[in-house]
């Protein structure tokens, strides 16, 4: 877990149907930690649910944080309780700043994809992309413009940096076809785009190509990924983890009791020991040390085959 | 007992968590309570970490201001003591030395319970690597013996 400090709702704003904004004041301090653009808090709940947000509003305004929530339909609860319940004056427990995503300085192009509520963490890159007077732009994909969380003020403040998708396939392959020097590549949305984020850039130079996995992504997709195996190691049985369920979820079906709390890589309760292979992190609770030997069961999964401690 | 070194040191600061994992905030004066802990704080109201098996020695934690000072000088971490998560700061005092003992803070007695050992759970809070540092000097759990309110300044001395 990281460390908390309590905050207090004092603004609501409905952006689409099913994205709700919060504006969250520090409730003990004058003003939150620093963060960069991109990084996301850890919301605890009153019931001690936890959820990953992104911060969007600007790293210049220390006195105030926003998220943007999204309504998910088969949650388990945490957002709709945001969405209906968290009223202004409503206390939670906000994390410090959870820097994983965030600009590379010495880019000398950006190139910013969202699709959805996954334009969140790149609404505290713009202000740093602004000011900086960098070279940028956003493509942002949506199915519908009603659907699009924070389109006219995008439209706004970008003008023509702004290449807006709506219900029209963005072609990855063909936009990222010719990585130019010094240009880096930022992908936040669904699975599917994530993915094609990952092929579309498999050429890029080490380090150019930058991915939000979690931020507002809900939680169903954050689960899914690539198809992997896992050996126990007591018993030598070999579990396939299909693209479309999570390692947790497997082990629990084949009987193993592991804990979890809030499915979503935030909290390390899930956490098993890997003894052999290559695991593929997607979490943000477990310290590099912890990475090398050990993983969350959760969100996490692997390439080929792991053997796990179990 | 007779006190063969003298030593009075002071209190620096006060700290409390309302729960397990939340930022410490500073007390300008702090209500020890005899026998339960520091109002408002996590191990006073059963929100620790360590609250499923609560011990009369963890009523209230101390950490030496000199400890903070040689991770800065001999390892180049900061630990600021409001993120040590010890409710008393203090100065001057040898607090490897009160395991056993009563001492006196302002108007309220204490008695150190035993050493507090540094725990991983730190390092992960932080993101910092404090715990072989802090190793035999993470300060000292303490029992309150005579409950009264302390502020910054307050001498502390044996009794
Ligand atoms: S359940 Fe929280 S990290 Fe997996």
């Amino acid at each position: 877990m990281k460390l908390l400090m309590a905050v207090e709702v004092v603004a609501r704003r409905q952006v689409t149907p099913r994205v709700v904004q919060l504006t969250l004041r520090p409730a003990k301090r004058a003003a939150f930690p620093a963060f960069r653009g991109g990084a996301h808090t850890i919301l605890v709940l009153p019931d001690g649910k936890r959820r990953l947000y992104s911060l969007t509003s600007d790293p210049d305004r220390p006195e105030l944080w926003q998220v943007a929530v999204l309504r998910e339909a088969a949650g388990q609860g945490g957002s709709a309780w945001l969405h209906e319940a968290a009223a202004i004056g409503t206390r939670l427990l906000a994390s410090h700043p959870q820097q994983g995503f965030a600009l590379a300085p010495e880019a000398a192009r950006h190139i910013l994809l969202a699709g959805g509520i996954g334009i969140t963490p790149f609404l505290s890159m713009l202000p740093e992309l602004r000011r900086a007077g960098a070279d940028y732009e956003v493509h942002f994909c949506a199915r519908s413009e009603a659907e699009a969380p924070f389109l006219p003020e995008l439209r706004a403040a970008l003008g023509d940096r702004l290449r807006v998708w709506i219900a029209q396939r963005l072609d990855l392959a063909r936009l990222l076809a010719c990585p130019a020097p010094g240009t880096h590549a930022y992908c936040c949305g669904p699975a599917r785009m994530v993915q094609g984020f990952a092929e579309a850039t498999a050429h890029w130079p080490a380090g150019t190509t930058h991915v939000e996995h979690f931020a507002g992504i809900p939680r169903a997709e954050a689960q899914q990924g690539e198809a992997f195996e896992v050996e126990i190691a007591s018993s030598g049985a070999i579990l396939p983890v299909p693209a479309d369920r999570s390692l947790l979820e497997v082990l629990r079906a084949a009987g193993h009791g592991v804990d979890a709390a809030c499915e979503y890589g935030a909290c390390g309760s899930c956490v098993v020991q890997v003894e052999g292979g290559e695991p593929l992190h997607r979490d943000v609770c477990l310290s590099p040390a912890a990475r090398r030997r050990s993983m969350t069961a959760c969100v996490s999964r692997g390439r080929g085959r792991l053997r796990l401690a179990l | 007992m007779t006190n063969s070194y003298p030593w009075a040191g002071r209190l620096i600061a006060a700290y409390i968590a309302e729960q397990a994992s939340m930022e410490m905030e500073e007390l300008p004066a702090a209500r020890m309570i005899e026998g339960v802990g520091i109002e408002g704080d996590r191990y006073a109201t059963g929100r620790g970490t360590y609250s499923y098996k609560p011990h009369e020695d963890r009523q209230c934690t101390l950490i030496e201001m000199e400890t903070l000072d040689a991770l800065r000088r001999d390892h180049g971490l900061t630990l600021e003591p409001h993120e040590s998560r010890r409710n008393l700061t203090t100065q001057g005092v040898p607090l490897n030395h009160l395991v056993g003992r009563h001492f006196r803070v302002g108007e309220v007695v204490l008695f150190g319970g035993r050493l507090n050992v540094p725990c991983k759970y730190l390092d992960d809070l932080l993101g910092r690597p404090l715990f072989n540092p802090l190793l035999n000097r993470s300060g000292l759990n303490c029992r309150i013996i005579k409950g009264g309110t302390i502020r910054p300044g307050d001498v502390i001395e044996p009794v």
